[in-house]
């Protein structure tokens, strides 16, 4: 009992301390006419504070397009990033907002999606880092389920993507190799449970909103079995990502 | 080698010289100590830029937690679930967001009745899932505790897919679920949520859809 008031304790007064006291904090200088504070980060929370032009605020941090700030007087709120992004710093540069990620430059691109694999049902998580701005390099990592068997399948590959400045349509086409392995739902057990794979793949994006984009993708896949027989799987995916 | 060294010598002379014409352009800024013998030393100001560090704005956009509750396995009774959250605030009204999740089913009604039969073995019991969730926050708002403290706070609706693992098979199942997320302070939220796991199976006879639904409580952090 006593350990859990102490608990309790600690975590009111850490809840009542001032965030990172020690850290050291972005200050700006407003230089519109003035700038809202909400009470939330959201368009819909109400106004309650304003700071007027050439008064100074602290920004404490940032969540999602929000930041939240801390005026001379003590009073905390949160500010658009756009409107932020005209603030100053004391040294008359601009203040270090960054600005949205391009989409057609962006890095790194990290996404999941449905799919189906061979007729299975696939659940697929990739991440993509761009080498260049149409050349890709993508790590997939998806299960597949199916009445027989379940697979897990990972694959490396590169990707090109033929016009990168197409927004909202762009094909693209991709080779790798990567691993499956197999579980069979009931016996027997296949001959091989893992084989080493490589593939090829046909596909598009394109840009939805602020950070969101979209991927389509068709693979075939080559199964490399000491069997005498080839398995050649097609894939056909749709996901969601969002991009940095 | 000789032209090498030529090249050197003038390169020395030419700077020497330019430091002769620069010497009366600023003349104002410079500082000219007497010495008692000798020539005056003139004496540069080697004054160094400060290098100003602008300190970097921390994002907290990533939510991290543990969650508890109860998960009713249809036909397996209502069981404790626990569980693992991450998420990721991409806008102010979308999130993606990754659960994993384990609890045990119970006995089913007609292992109840007949003691001597096993639906599903010992081990088979555990029930685990993982999911991969978008999420959107329709309803913001806040929370008001007495005249004082006013929690922001958000109602959510998420739609996703994952993997659960029951009867030592994997399914392919669809989920979705409401949820409440009341910031306590700049770094901790409280989380409840109420999730509808659905999958195919034919574990009691014939093939249908179950439904499993959840309600849980949970805690997450910000940063």
């Amino acid at each position: 009992m006593r350990r859990l008031l102490a608990l309790l304790l600690l975590l009111q007064a850490s809840a009542l301390t001032p965030i990172h006291a020690k850290e050291r904090l972005v200050e700006v200088i407003i230089t519109d006419p003035f700038i809202e504070m909400h009470s939330g980060p959201g368009r819909g929370y109400p106004v309650v504070f304003v700071v007027g032009r050439d008064d100074t605020v602290t920004i404490l941090f940032s969540h999602t397009e929000w930041y939240k700030v801390r005026a001379a007087g003590g009073q905390e709120g949160w500010v658009r990033r756009n409107d932020l992004a005209r603030t100053v710093l004391p040294s008359g540069d601009p203040a270090p907002i960054p600005p949205y990620p391009v989409f057609s430059s962006h890095r790194w691109e990290i996404g999941a999606g449905y799919g189906v694999f061979n007729h299975q049902n696939l659940v697929t998580s990739w991440a993509d880092f761009g080498l260049t701005e149409s050349l890709d390099v993508e790590f997939v990592v998806q299960q597949a389920l199916g009445t027989i068997d379940d697979r897990y399948i990972t694959t490396i590959g590169l990707r090109h993507t033929f016009v990168p400045e197409w927004k909202w349509f762009s094909p693209t086409a991709g080779v790798g190799t990567g691993f499956q392995y197999i579980d069979n739902k009931s016996p027997p057990q296949p001959l091989e449970r893992s084989n080493q794979m490589a593939y090829v793949s046909l596909g598009a994006r394109g840009f939805i909103t602020r950070r969101f984009m979209w991927r389509a993708d068709w693979r075939k896949y080559d199964v490399f079995t000491n069997q005498n027989q080839t398995q050649e799987p097609e894939e056909w995916k749709l996901g969601l990502a969002v991009f940095f | 080698m000789e032209t090498r060294l030529g090249s050197v010598l003038l390169t020395a002379l030419l700077l020497s010289g330019c430091g002769w014409f620069h010497r009366g352009d600023k003349a104002s800024n410079q500082v000219v100590v007497d010495e008692p013998e000798g020539e005056p030393v003139i004496v540069d100001p080697q004054v160094k830029r400060r290098e100003v560090r602008v300190p970097k704005i921390k994002a907290k956009d990533f939510e991290v937690g543990a969650y508890f509750g109860a998960l009713s396995i249809q036909d397996f009774g209502v069981n404790p679930v626990y569980g693992v959250r991450a998420a990721y605030h991409v806008s102010e009204d979308l999130f993606v967001e990754g659960y994993v999740a384990r609890s045990k089913g119970g006995t089913t009604s007609l292992e109840d009745e007949f003691p001597e039969v096993t639906v599903v073995s010992n081990a088979g019991r555990y029930f685990t899932y993982y999911d991969l969730d978008l999420g959107y926050n329709v309803l913001p708002g806040e929370i008001f505790l007495g005249r004082g403290r006013a929690f922001n706070s958000q109602l959510y609706v998420t739609v996703g897919m994952g993997d659960v693992k029951f009867a030592e098979q994997d399914h392919f199942a669809l989920n979705f679920g409401v949820g409440e997320r009341i910031v306590i302070t700049d770094w901790l939220a409280l989380h409840l949520d109420v999730r509808d796991h659905i999958f195919e199976t034919d574990l009691t006879g014939r093939t249908k859809n179950v439904d499993n639904i959840e309600a849980t409580l949970g805690l997450t952090t910000f940063f």
